[in-house]
């Protein structure tokens, strides 16, 4: 299986391929309408020099724009999710829930979180399925 | 004393005299408030043995060092008796406004003992109490006697009760300004076996603090930390509700009668955003509460119509919405406005309408047994019209009146295994399932089956990570029993304190642990470290334990009904039961239990609980 690079555009498309490729997950986010950006703080210890912006975007159990992006572009997105690198991984590993992050204030996110919670069962999916995606971490690499 | 009014309120309605009483500083730094403060003078000056509602039992009220101060959270107080629900320590706590009113009005707590031979009223007004007639409040429910009372005086602080409680229904509650209400064990009965229909409270002299300079930067940080907090943010926007979605995802909700692992159809039209975007006019906050998660809501036409008023918490959308089947939100928010009129728990009455659903699908209960109402699931004119029958004891409702454990006894044994219950009161709604910790926090916890005295769902579902107290995962598999007895027993030492400390339990988890510390210390001047907190939590637990045990608590009664060990087939915690052996094996042996669930000698003795001593060991 082919391991991909953690926060890379290569990394977003196995991300966007698998999501694209689950029906369950089609059926699930048939309501979700919007845009989600991701930022990795950064952190040079663990070989993350700059912050890593991720723009994703779903429509109705679409996925669409899936790119590595600018700050500008990320601060454009209807949800914008920020922590740091150590808890994206976590995440990314299965070792931490998205939504206990959140309220645990590991993670913030800027947006409607009343829309969140009521799609929380499509959140949740998005990153089960990015859980499935084998990932080099920079610090493992 | 800083953080103390310093003086405590003793009532003899018997005698109609009131008189005023102190407490030694060693016995506040021991209990700190709250319910912990109450359970020590029970245990040393009340008879346990008399009935709940016997002349002699006392009825405490009691607030703690932070209520009045003014910092974040900080509206709460407690009542408690031995609950005639449940025959053993009863106890409940609200938000609102009575607990800081009554401080700044010269009193810490009050007691309440004897009867009236006709109804009355307390009035304290500024350090001086009076007992009235309230004969023409008698027979009014809790929004008019709120209204009544307030209309003479716009700025008192007002805890009543309704119907229920004056028919003494073994769930019934009070109501505090109509919008907090103290629900659990039945508390309602007892104020109404003193014929005590109401008290009033104004007062304007806040207790002094003993660091005014450290309370102000401690308050502060508390607010920046409630910024920034989404818990806080989630209750803003959705209220307590915002955990139906979330608990659905995660095997969380209870959905018919507990037989039932999933349907996010249902909690989707009973949620926390559905809610908002229907039903809600605005949000309210307790006194010094800058979240404001309470709901404001009114159902403006139809069948289910209803005031603009008090809105339902979580568990009521559960008890009245997916435990019952039913799925009309409109419906639910009626349901939670009788509930606050007739003063009934909204958690043990849905619970015990859901029991007699189930039974009457499977013909124990009969069409005449029920009055001729139809009590299939989801009937919501059927619970409408039985909340009214409860409250005022009529046939079928005088049947339920005394608890759904009461009521299923009564119809054989196969009965009692419909009912949902730990030492007899019905279980809130977090399925332990999904939650194994749940499970045993339920099974020890001394009021019965309770959310609520502990802080298990925060650390269990990851909503909180408190690694400066001891040591915990940021990651709880709720499925898994393994682990969980520490994690209890932690929950407990730490989340016990929001009813001492008199804080909100929400308040609790966004808030840092460093910070409540700084805000008690700078207010009580104790210089508390975590240690001392956790001490006085442990305290806490065993005084309230060795009491149910003098009441005949032992080892058999921390168990858990047979629906919480039967596997769902569907939903997030599909095939998953508590291991209720390990868990409480586990649990006896950290909390210093011998094996009939008693504590140990040395473990009260290390607590420093001679009176308990004394009484379980006979000194």
């Amino acid at each position: 299986m082919t391991a991909y690079k953690a926060f890379t555009q290569e990394w977003m498309d196995a991300w966007k391929q698998k999501i694209a490729e689950s029906k369950e997950y089609k059926e699930i986010a048939k309501n979700w309408e919007g845009s989600v950006s991701i930022t990795v703080n950064a952190d040079p210890s663990k070989n993350v020099p700059q912050p890593v912006y991720m723009f994703t975007d779903y429509w109705h159990g679409d996925v669409l724009d899936f790119v590595i992006c600018d700050e500008a572009k990320a601060q454009t997105a209807k949800f914008i999710m920020t922590g740091d690198y150590a808890r994206w991984k976590q995440v990314a590993k299965k070792e931490l829930d998205a939504t206990k992050a959140l309220m645990q204030g590991k993670l913030k996110l800027k947006g409607d979180l009343t829309y969140v919670v009521r799609n929380v069962k499509t959140v949740n999916k998005v990153i089960d399925i990015l859980t499935e995606v084998n990932t080099v971490f920079p610090d493992e690499a | 004393m800083n953080g103390y009014a310093g003086k405590f309120l003793g009532v003899d309605l018997t005698q109609r005299a009131c008189s005023s009483f102190t407490l030694e500083e060693n016995r506040l730094k021991k209990f700190i408030g709250g319910s912990s403060l109450a359970a020590s003078l029970y245990l040393e000056k009340y008879n346990l043995d008399a009935d709940p509602l016997a002349t002699e039992s006392p009825l405490m009220i009691m607030t703690g060092p932070l209520v009045a101060s003014g910092f974040p959270g900080s509206s709460r107080f407690a009542v408690a008796a031995k609950s005639p629900q449940t025959g053993i320590w009863g106890e409940a706590a609200c938000g609102g406004t009575f607990g800081p009113e009554l401080k700044r009005a010269g009193f810490d707590g009050i007691i309440i003992t004897g009867r009236s031979p006709s109804p009355v009223i307390i009035s304290i007004i500024n350090g001086q109490a009076t007992i009235s007639p309230a004969d023409n409040l008698w027979g009014k429910d809790i929004y008019e006697v709120t209204n009544i009372l307030k209309s003479e005086d716009k700025g008192l602080k007002v805890l009543a009760i309704g119907p229920a409680g004056e028919n003494l229904v073994k769930f019934s509650s009070i109501g505090n300004d109509k919008a907090h209400f103290i629900g659990r064990t039945g508390l309602g009965a007892v104020m109404g076996s003193k014929k005590l229909k109401a008290l009033v409270v104004r007062g304007n002299q806040p207790p002094a603090k003993a660091n005014e300079e450290k309370y102000k930067e401690t308050f502060k940080a508390a607010i920046q930390e409630i910024k920034d907090s989404a818990f806080a943010e989630s209750l803003h926007l959705m209220g307590s509700d915002a955990a139906m979605d979330l608990g659905m995802m995660s095997g969380d909700v209870p959905i018919k009668n507990w037989t039932v692992g999933e349907d996010f159809e249902l909690s989707s039209k009973l949620s926390g955003p559905t809610m908002r975007e229907t039903y809600l006019t605005k949000a309210h906050a307790c006194a010094n509460c800058p979240i404001a998660c309470k709901r404001v809501v009114e159902v403006k036409e139809g069948p289910n119509k209803t005031e603009e008023g008090p809105g339902p918490e979580y568990e009521t959308c559960c008890t009245f919405g997916t435990l019952i089947m039913n799925d009309d939100l409109a419906a639910v928010i009626k349901a939670n406005e009788l509930c606050n009129r007739y003063g009934l728990d909204t958690i043990s009455a849905g619970a015990t309408i859901a029991m007699a659903m189930e039974l009457y699908e499977k013909g124990v209960i009969g069409k005449e047994k029920a009055d001729n109402l139809e009590l299939n699931w989801g009937n919501m004119d059927t619970v409408f019209a039985l909340l009214k029958k409860i409250a005022f004891r009529d046939g079928f409702g005088d049947f339920l009146a005394d608890g759904s454990v009461k009521a299923a006894a009564h119809l054989g044994a196969d009965a009692l295994d419909a009912v949902v219950h730990v030492k007899g009161l019905e279980v809130p709604m977090h399925d332990p399932r999904g939650f194994h910790g749940m499970g045993l926090a339920y099974m020890m916890s001394n009021r019965g089956a309770c959310h609520l005295q502990h802080a298990t769902m925060g650390m269990e579902q990851g909503m909180v990570s408190w690694p400066q107290l001891f040591e915990m995962k940021e990651d709880y598999d709720g499925k898994t029993s393994q682990g969980k007895a520490m994690l209890v027993f932690n929950s407990e030492n730490y989340g016990i304190l929001d009813n001492s400390l008199s804080i909100c339990h929400y308040l609790m988890y966004c808030l840092k642990p460093e910070t409540i510390r700084d805000a008690f210390n700078a207010i009580t001047g104790f210089n508390f470290d975590f240690k001392d907190f956790l001490i006085c939590g442990a305290r806490d637990w065993t005084l309230k334990r060795g009491i149910n045990n003098l009441l005949g608590v032992s080892a058999k009664d921390d168990v858990l009904p047979r629906k919480i060990l039967t596997p769902l087939k569907e939903g997030a915690a599909a095939g998953s039961v508590p291991d209720m052996q390990l868990l409480r094996d586990e649990y006896y042996a950290i909390r210093g239990l011998n094996a009939d669930g008693i504590p140990k000698e040395e473990k009260i003795m290390e607590l420093d609980l001679p009176e308990l001593r004394n009484k379980l060991y006979k000194k």
